[in-house]
């Protein structure tokens, strides 16, 4: 097959390539497991094919490096197979163990085809990767800054980092909007990726963001959902729970339906399962507000009304005590007027009626008197039927007459009368 | 009390009044005066509840000014 050209032995590249090909498939006849990390994964839409990068290093440098193939076959059953056991697709910058087989082709060189990976070793390394986060800010004496720092008594404005068509916003944003009770949020949208790799930096560029206009905002809300619960151990990223664990107001999160907690869940602020249940926890914290301040006018009312109820009432009784006694003095002083009064009524009455026959008496004692003086000096009064007689015309001859003197008395008939 | 309380001193305020009316420790002579002032608190305490004077052009401005 060789042909000799100026006495050197000259073979093709193919001849040459082929006979690398057939040594390897001597030398590797059977399936390997090898352990590596997946640099780049080089996935093909049109095609369907991957073409990994694969590297090892040591001490952050590259001491190996291979090219890999995927066909389309392996790379989807592999894939759900990912998806079912790590809720991560295969991606960038992952530790993989995997089943290979060296190839060599004369067309494309050498490289390593990748028939099986095993997902539960790539597991182990992102569950090392999040306890490594976790131990980080622990170590720095961080794990709870932000759970420390106070929520205002009412969170109203809200940085939400999310995306718009989502519909987590959606769910997050119509449950504050349209709650019944008419409190009032305020938020504003800060887009960012929130899956994959690349949410990393997303979400971090949009932190530095709110940073800068933090005076307006109360909270932080991160909100996820409806993009299925791949792609999240970029919550587990170090310099993303970082930040968010340092971040000046607190921070909560509602990322998405997954049995296991993120890092960025673990320490944020609040954390709840769905954007609609963080909104509500919000909501609470406005009730907090809102019932005490309810109850306060109810108590302020009832109580002051109480009060002047039991003024009014006090005021009343002392009154009323106040008019019975009085009454009582006054009828008592009344009485006694009366019985006075009474008496000194009597009293006169049976005064005036003795002096005057006393009077009378007098009167008829002194007339006597005087009658008796006259009679005693000789002078003598005439009756008539018991009648004195002034006049010698109330009588005629024949009448019979009384002569009363000092002494004794007489009777006698009158003969004649003559006028004087 | 010349200022405006912001919400969080209407709120403590409030509670400090509800509390002084709850132990009988105010007088009919005060009533009428702590009535007066907690209705005061409670409205602004219901108008926070209902409002924010943030305006989200005013802070894209700031963050267009701040350089991104």
């Amino acid at each position: 097959m060789s042909e000799k050209i100026a006495n050197k032995t000259v073979y093709t590249l193919l001849e040459v390539a082929k006979s690398i090909q057939k040594t390897l498939a001597d030398r590797y006849t059977s399936e390997f497991w090898v352990k590596a990390e997946m640099n780049k994964l080089n996935f093909y839409h049109h095609s369907g094919h991957a073409y990994p990068e694969l590297v090892e290093k040591q001490d952050g440098k590259i001491i190996a490096q291979f090219k890999a193939n995927l066909w389309r076959d392996d790379y989807q059953q592999i894939n759900a197979n990912f998806l079912r056991t790590l809720g991560e697709p295969l991606k960038d910058g992952i530790k993989i163990l995997f089943l290979a087989r060296i190839t060599f082709e004369p067309q494309y060189g050498l490289s390593l085809r990748i028939i099986d990976i095993d997902p539960s070793f790539t597991l182990g390394d992102l569950e090392r990767e999040k306890q490594e986060t976790i131990q980080r800010l622990h170590t720095e004496g961080i794990y709870h800054s932000n759970k420390q720092t106070p929520l205002p008594l009412l969170p109203q404005r809200i940085a939400i980092i999310s995306v718009e068509t989502s519909k987590g916003y959606a769910d997050f944003t119509k449950v504050l909007d349209t709650n019944p009770w008419n409190y009032h949020f305020f938020h504003v949208l800060f887009p960012s990726l929130l899956q994959g790799d690349r949410a990393v930096e997303s979400i971090r560029h949009q932190l530095r963001r709110i940073k800068k206009v933090i005076s307006h905002f109360d909270v932080v809300a991160i909100i996820r959902g409806g993009g299925g619960d791949v792609g999240l151990s970029c919550y587990n990223n170090y310099e993303l729970a970082r930040d968010i664990v340092l971040f000046p107001i607190p921070v909560i999160t509602g990322i998405g339906h997954a049995t296991n907690e993120t890092v960025a869940e673990m320490i944020a602020h609040a954390n709840a399962i769905t954007p609609t249940k963080i909104a509500e926890f919000l909501l609470l914290k406005f009730h907090e507000f809102a019932v005490p301040v309810q109850k306060a006018e109810e108590k302020i009312k009832s109580k002051a009304e109480r009060i002047i109820e039991d003024e009014k009432y006090r005021l009343q009784s002392v009154m009323k005590l106040f008019r019975s006694v009085t009454a009582n003095v006054l009828a008592e002083n009344r009485g006694q007027v009366r019985s006075m009064t009474r008496m000194l009524q009597q009293q006169s009455a049976f005064m005036i009626r003795n002096e005057k026959s006393l009077i009378n008496s007098i009167e008829k004692n002194i007339a006597n008197l005087i009658a008796q003086s006259v009679l005693k000096r000789g002078f003598s009064i005439t009756f008539k039927n018991g009648k004195p007689v002034k006049n010698s015309q109330e009588l005629k001859e024949g009448d019979t007459i009384q002569t009363q003197l000092a002494e004794g008395a007489i009777t006698s008939v009158v003969q004649s009368t003559k006028p004087s | 009390m010349s200022k405006t309380p912001n919400y969080k001193e209407a709120f403590d305020e409030l509670q400090t009044i509800v509390n002084d009316i709850e132990l009988g420790e105010i007088s009919v002579d005060e009533l009428a005066e702590k009535v007066k002032r907690a209705t005061v608190l409670i409205a602004i305490c219901k108008a926070k509840l209902a409002s924010t004077e943030e305006d989200v052009n005013r802070i894209l401005k700031e963050l267009d000014n701040a350089g991104e």
